[in-house]
């Protein structure tokens, strides 16, 4: 009776894609991985690379919590660095292994999330900003007060994009709060603010690029790479950044704690933190990376683009969201609950 | 006399109403199609015509093998759920009625009442256990998942068609000394081919598109047309998308005729 579970057994290992030498497998945002990064590595290591998508971190998350997924690295954003670690889901960095460490940019190195990059990678980064349509509207750009005090021109022509943590992050500092405040004082300004912007506001969505580049909308919330795209269709649109303080996210690479192709993923490590192939990513997926010396492979229109490179004068006002409390959550969660209405 | 020669049609707006619901049902998918043949890198900006996405979609490995995945899957899935649901409406038609029948119907179509959310996270926790477990991470999975959720649309036309089905066609045939297989194989199941074929279809499109379920239970490099297609929502939609989904309703228009006039031949 053993036998032919035995060989069921042989034959389901046999056919397991992950323990085979020469492969490597990526957990990562949908449309997000340049081939032309992938094609260089294959070729130059021999490593075959699988790439699978997810489209949220907490999709992404609850996989790889749930285990047995077979991937060797995941990237997920700067609020969920964290929590990886914490659960034990990932590995620590053996910086030994990994020569150009050191390329990742001084403002890089010792960020919050993981001081020192002892367990992630820089792979992309961007902000969320206000993309504003200056044939429509042709005042100040660079403040919140764009959709939460929304100027006479742009009324019923504005959209917001329904993400919870960057639009309540963009209305508590405009409020004069941090982000991730328990403050109920802030808390109860950021909710009348923003339900009384709401009636003035066109839609609640995605698809941002589309809209502006043909005036469907006359100004978004929106990020930055896509407003970019958006800039390159439709010269008039421009992109603000709140001077009240506007949020950052940046993407990192990370071993995976039951990764089964170690070896290789230190290699891709390795690989992506040499400038011109960070350039690759960037040329790819249209926003920047964190690898010091790698804005001069990258595509000309964004060595000089002013939703990459962010204006001197606005540089402060930018936060990376921390990994806010459960209280804090409860607060913003209530904020949103009653917004959708 | 009124009453008699009652007509759907001849009432008042019919012709209006049906008019808006079909272009309710078919302008955005028109809408679609035409931004596939665009120039420009848009969904919503025309730039002139152009095959260049139907192109780039054709030589983007990614796409190709999802594409291939895809199809395996829905062809490995139809099978398995029709030859399972042929069985179980055999055992739940061709018999007396007998306790606990509705109970069997409701386990059959468990797929259809469960919203399919709660299956995918309960197969996510099953199979992640199984998965460590066994070592084994191959397409296995989906395709256990496809077919135990096709089962009930697989079902259900197969077994529309035995309940109209004439028994006494079976009776003759054991009156006549056939054994139950013999009937089985020269009565019932020439009888019942259109239900199956149906059935088969249906759980071919329905394995075909679904996203939430294969989300979860994907391995690494798993990804199936729908789930690849979902993961370019957050970056900008190339007119690529619109050129997979075109060529995707291309094949299902070219599979449906193709069985229409199998079947109707048959018949």
């Amino acid at each position: 009776m053993k036998k032919p579970i035995f060989t069921l057994a042989l034959l389901m290992a046999s056919t397991s894609l992950a323990q085979a030498d020469g492969v490597l497998n990526l957990f990562n945002w949908g449309n997000y991985t340049s081939p032309e990064m992938i094609a260089k590595f294959e070729a130059e290591t021999g490593i075959t690379v699988t790439i699978t998508d997810y489209d949220s971190n907490d999709a992404a998350l609850a996989k790889i919590e749930a285990g047995g997924t077979g991937f060797d690295l995941v990237v997920p954003t700067h609020m969920f660095v964290p929590i990886y670690i914490e659960k034990g889901l990932v590995q620590q960095l053996d910086l030994a292994r990994l020569p150009h460490h050191s390329n990742i940019a001084p403002e890089w190195m010792d960020v919050e999330w993981d001081p020192g990059r002892n367990y992630s990678v820089p792979w992309q980064w961007g902000s969320t900003g206000v993309a504003v349509n200056t044939a429509v509207y042709g005042g100040d750009i660079n403040t919140s007060g764009i959709f939460l005090d929304v100027p006479p021109e742009l009324v019923g022509k504005i959209n917001v994009v329904p993400e919870m943590s960057d639009i309540l992050t963009l209305a508590t500092m405009y409020y004069g709060g941090e982000p991730c405040t328990e403050d109920t004082e802030v808390l109860r300004k950021v909710r009348d603010g923003l339900l009384a912007a709401k009636p003035n506001w066109l839609s609640m969505d995605y698809g941002a690029t589309e809209k502006l580049s043909n005036n469907d909308w006359a100004a978004s919330v929106n990020w930055n790479g896509s407003t970019m795209r958006a800039r390159i269709n439709n010269p008039d649109v421009a992109y603000g950044y709140p001077r009240e303080g506007y949020p950052l996210w940046m993407d990192s690479v990370m071993i995976l704690s039951d990764a089964q192709n170690v070896d290789n993923a230190y290699a891709f490590l390795d690989f992506i933190m040499q400038p011109e192939n960070a350039a690759m990513i960037s040329g790819f997926a249209r926003y920047a990376n964190g690898i010091s010396g790698s804005a001069e492979f990258m595509p000309e229109d964004m060595q000089t683009a002013p939703e990459v490179v962010i204006p001197e004068e606005f540089k402060a006002a930018g936060h990376f969201t921390p990994t806010c409390s459960p209280k804090a959550v409860e607060y913003m969660t209530a904020i949103w609950t009653e917004l959708q209405k | 006399m009124a009453e008699r020669n009652f007509e759907v049609s001849r009432l008042p707006g019919f012709a209006t109403t049906a008019i808006i619901v079909f272009i309710i049902l078919y302008l955005p998918i028109i809408t679609l199609m035409v931004y596939s043949f665009n120039g420009g890198a848009s969904i919503a900006l025309w730039e002139g015509f152009s095959l260049r996405w139907y192109e780039i979609a054709w030589n983007n490995d990614a796409v190709k093998s999802a594409t291939m995945r895809s199809l395996t899957i829905a062809a490995a899935a139809s099978v398995i759920s029709t030859v399972l649901a042929s069985m179980a409406a055999l055992g739940t038609t061709r018999r007396d009625k007998f306790k606990g029948q509705t109970v069997i119907y409701v386990l059959i179509n468990q797929p259809l009442m469960v919203p399919e959310i709660v299956t995918a996270v309960a197969l996510l926790i099953f199979f992640a256990a199984v998965k460590v477990a066994t070592g084994y991470q191959g397409l296995g999975y989906l395709i256990a998942a496809h077919s135990a959720f096709c089962i009930p649309f697989a079902y259900l036309p197969i077994r529309a068609r035995l309940e109209g089905m004439d028994l006494t066609l079976e009776v003759a045939a054991s009156d006549l000394y056939a054994s139950s297989w013999q009937t089985f194989t020269n009565v019932t199941l020439p009888l019942l081919m259109p239900g199956v074929l149906a059935g088969a279809m249906l759980a071919f499109v329905i394995s075909l598109d679904d996203v939430i379920i294969t989300e979860f239970v994907k391995s690494g490099g798993q990804d199936t047309l729908p789930t690849y297609m979902l993961g370019q929502l957050r970056r900008a939609i190339t007119p690529e998308v619109n050129a997979i989904s075109t060529a995707l309703l291309g094949l299902t228009v070219v599979m449906l005729t193709a069985f229409f006039l199998l079947t109707r031949k048959k018949n």
